[in-house]
C-alpha cells in the first residue's frame, strides 16, 4: 500500500446514483460517473479495508482504436436499427478496470442416471404389396433398454469470471465476456496509470453465490456429457463445491453511450478493451419492422398466387 | 531452476508462473519476478528441429536430417532441460549395433544389404522429452458387455486413484514419434545429471515449446495414457465404448530430460537411410532399412502360381 502513495495521487469518487466506487488519479477527477453518467459523483475518504486485486488483465484497445471499432459497431448495425442510431454520437467514453472475482474449485457430484443402450431386432410382418397380394417381409427395429447407473464425478473446475462491481453488473459483464486469461498480469498499481479502476464493492459473499450458480451451469453440462449409452433421461446428481478460491482481478472494460435521434435517446455501449468484443442493445424502429411485416402478409400471397398461376400454365 | 509446490493441489509452479497450471490457484507474490532472458537457437531449415546455440556450430548441418541450419531469436520463455542422462554407448559399439541390426533385417530386405551398406555419418545427440509423475483421481463412466441383457451394452462407473510415474512424452522434432517410443524405455532414468562427458561434436536438441503449450502437452499425454489404463484395469469386461472420465489431478511434477541417441546414417545404392540407437542401450534400434520389390514380385508370382495350381489339379480330379 505505501508504494502507492509514492505514485501519483489517488481519489476515490462515489456515485451517489449507481454505487459505484472508483478510483481515479488527480487528472481523471470528472464530475460525471462512467458507468451510468450520472453527475451525482461525490469524492471522499479512500478506505482500505477493501480487498486489494491479485491480477489486472491490461488494457490492449487505446482510446482512439476503442473509439474508431465502436463508431462502425454503430453503423453496422442490421436493418431493423433506426437510421438516426447509425449516425449516433458516442459520449462519455471511458476506459475502465471493472474488478471481478476469478473463482476456481474441485466441483464433485453423486449422480444417477437411466442409461438407455439400443438394441436392434429383426422383425417380421406381413403387408400387401402393390398388386394386393399378402406378402411378409422383414424390417430391422431399434429398441432401448434403459439400466439404471449411479456413480460420482469430481474435478477442477477453475475460471470463473463474476463481477464484483456495482457499475457494471454480472449480466453485462458476460456479454463482454470472454477475456483472455492467459493475459494475466500479477496487479501493480502502476498499470493503472491514466484509466479509471473501481474498488470491488459488491459483497464477496454474493460474488461466491453467483460463481457456484455459474460453476453448477458447467458441471451439469459435464456431467450430461459424462454419460455413457446411446442416451440418457432422470439425470438427478447434487453439486458440492469444495477447496474453493477466488481472487480478485480487475478487467478492462470501455464504457460509453450512444446519443441518437431527436429525443436524444440513450443507449448504453460496452466494449472488451482486452477483444475489442463491442456489445449494446440496439434499438429497434418498429416503424422498419412494421413495414417488413406487411411486405410479407402482402407480398407472400401475391407470390404463391404467381406461382401457382405459372405451374397451372406449365400442367394445362 | 527454482521451484515451489502449489498449495491447494500440490503441483509444482515455476518462478513467473501467476497460477497453478492444474487448479488455478493463484501463486504468491515474489518480491522480485525473474526477467526471462530472449534464448538463441539453431532451427534446422529441413526438420524444424531446434538445436542449442554454439558459436562454432553456425552454418552446419542439423544431427537429425542434415540440412542447413539458421540462427533464431526467440523472446518467449522457453522450456529449457533440466538434466541429462549419459551416453554409455560409444561410436564403436554403436557402429557393431547398426551391422548386426543389418544382418537381421527380414526376408524383403535385399540380401546384399549387409555387405553393401556404407556409414555416411554417425552423430551422438541428445534429443528432448518431457517426464512426468502425478496422481490423479479418475472419476469414469463406460459402456461395457458385462452385465448386459438384451442390449450388448450395459453401463458402468467408478472411480479410482491412478498414479503416474515416470512417463516420457517426446518433445523432439528432429526424431519422429515412432522413434522415440521405440527408445524410450531403454532409459535409466536414474542417470540423469548436470555434469557428464560430452562425445564429440554431440548436439544437443532444445526444446521450443512455450512454457503454457509444454503444459497443454502434457496434460493431453496424461489424458491419452489415462483413457488407455482405465480402458484396460478398471471397465470391466474387454469390450469398451463411450470412455468418459475426468481426472483430478494432484502434484504433477514435469521434468525436462534430455535423452543421448546416436544417429546413424547409411547409404545403400545411393539413397540415405536413417537409423537411431539409444546412447544408453545398444540393443535398442530403430530405423529405415532398403525394401526389396524383386523379392515381393517373386512371392506374388509364387502364389499366384500355387493358387493356378491348385486349381488345375482340383479340375483335373472333378473331371478325372
Amino acid at each position: 500500500m505505501e508504494e502507492q502513495h509514492t505514485q501519483e495521487p489517488e481519489y476515490e469518487i462515489r456515485c451517489a446514483e449507481c454505487g459505484a466506487n472508483l478510483i481515479v488519479g488527480e487528472h481523471l477527477l470528472t464530475a460525471r460517473c462512467p458507468y451510468c453518467a450520472s453527475t451525482s459523483v461525490v469524492e471522499r475518504e479512500r478506505s482500505s479495508d477493501r480487498p486489494r486485486p491479485t491480477f489486472i488483465v491490461p488494457f490492449t484497445w487505446g482510446a482512439d482504436r476503442a473509439r474508431d471499432r465502436i463508431k462502425r459497431w454503430i453503423g453496422n448495425r442490421g436493418a431493423f436499427a433506426p437510421r438516426a442510431f447509425r449516425e449516433a454520437a458516442i459520449e462519455g467514453l471511458r476506459g475502465v478496470y471493472v474488478p471481478a472475482w476469478l473463482y476456481g474449485a474441485v466441483g464433485a457430484a453423486d449422480y444417477s442416471a437411466s442409461i438407455g443402450e439400443n438394441y436392434t431386432r429383426v422383425e417380421t410382418y406381413t403387408t400387401t404389396d402393390s398388386k394386393g397380394n399378402t406378402v411378409t417381409r422383414t424390417r430391422v427395429r431399434t429398441y432401448t433398454e434403459w439400466r439404471s447407473l449411479t456413480g460420482r464425478y469430481q474435478g477442477w473446475m477453475v475460471d470463473f469470471l463474476v463481477s464484483a462491481s456495482e457499475g457494471l453488473r454480472n449480466e453485462e459483464l458476460e456479454a463482454v465476456e470472454p477475456f483472455d486469461l492467459r493475459g494475466l498480469r500479477r496487479y501493480d498499481p502502476r498499470l493503472l496509470a491514466g484509466w479509471i479502476a473501481e474498488e470491488a464493492s459488491v459483497d464477496r459473499t454474493a460474488c461466491m453465490g453467483d460463481a457456484r450458480g455459474e460453476a453448477e451451469t458447467r458441471l451439469g453440462r459435464s456431467i450430461s456429457a459424462f454419460m455413457p449409452g446411446d442416451s440418457h433421461r432422470n439425470l438427478r446428481y447434487a453439486a458440492e463445491f469444495s477447496e474453493e478460491t477466488a481472487a480478485l482481478v480487475l478487467l478492462p472494460v470501455w464504457i460509453g453511450s450512444a446519443r441518437y435521434g431527436a429525443d436524444e435517446e440513450q443507449v448504453r455501449i460496452l466494449m472488451n478493451g482486452q477483444s475489442g468484443e463491442v456489445v449494446g442493445s440496439v434499438p429497434k424502429s418498429w416503424m422498419k419492422i412494421l413495414a417488413l411485416v406487411l411486405a410479407v402478409l402482402v407480398g407472400l400471397p401475391l407470390l404463391l398466387m404467381g406461382c401457382a398461376s405459372v405451374f397451372g400454365l406449365v400442367f394445362a | 531452476m527454482t521451484r515451489s509446490a502449489c498449495s491447494r493441489c500440490g503441483t509444482a509452479t515455476e518462478v513467473g508462473d501467476l497460477r497453478c497450471a492444474i487448479c488455478a490457484e493463484p501463486t504468491p507474490a515474489k518480491a522480485a519476478e525473474v526477467e526471462v532472458q530472449p534464448t538463441m537457437l539453431l532451427r534446422c531449415t529441413g526438420c524444424s528441429a531446434a538445436l542449442s546455440h554454439e558459436a562454432d556450430q553456425e552454418g552446419h548441418a542439423c544431427g537429425f536430417c542434415g540440412e542447413p541450419l539458421e540462427l533464431e531469436e526467440s523472446a518467449d520463455p522457453l522450456e529449457s532441460v533440466d538434466a541429462t542422462l549419459p551416453f554409455t554407448v560409444d561410436g564403436a559399439a554403436a557402429k557393431a549395433a547398426l551391422q548386426s541390426w543389418l544382418g537381421e533385417q527380414s526376408f524383403f530386405q535385399p540380401s546384399d544389404l549387409k555387405a553393401s551398406a556404407r556409414i555416411d555419418s554417425l552423430r551422438p545427440l541428445w534429443w528432448v522429452a518431457w517426464c512426468f509423475d502425478a496422481d490423479a483421481l479418475m472419476s469414469w463412466a463406460a459402456d461395457s458387455e458385462v452385465g448386459s441383457r438384451e442390449s450388448e451394452w450395459a453401463p458402468h462407473s467408478g472411480e479410482v486413484m491412478l498414479r503416474f510415474e515416470d512417463v516420457i512424452v517426446s518433445a523432439s522434432r528432429g526424431l519422429t514419434g515412432a522413434e522415440t517410443r521405440a527408445l524410450e524405455s531403454s532409459y535409466e532414468l536414474v542417470t540423469a545429471g548436470d555434469e557428464l562427458e560430452v562425445p564429440d561434436g554431440a548436439l544437443q536438441e532444445e526444446f521450443d515449446v512455450q512454457r503454457s503449450a509444454a503444459r497443454a502437452r502434457v496434460q493431453a499425454a496424461l489424458r491419452h495414457i489415462g483413457a488407455a489404463r482405465l480402458e484396460r484395469e478398471e471397465v470391466p469386461g474387454v469390450r469398451c465404448r463411450n470412455l468418459h472420465f475426468e481426472p483430478l489431478l494432484r502434484s504433477l511434477e514435469t521434468r525436462r530430460l534430455a535423452f543421448p541417441a546416436w544417429v546413424l546414417a547409411y547409404r545403400y545404392r545411393d539413397e540415405l537411410y536413417r537409423v537411431v540407437i539409444s546412447g544408453q542401450d545398444a540393443e535398442c534400434v530403430r530405423g529405415k532399412a532398403p525394401f526389396s520389390f524383386a523379392k515381393l514380385l517373386l512371392v506374388v508370382g509364387l502364389v499366384i502360381c500355387a493358387v493356378l495350381l491348385m486349381g488345375l489339379v482340383g479340375a483335373l480330379i472333378s473331371f478325372g
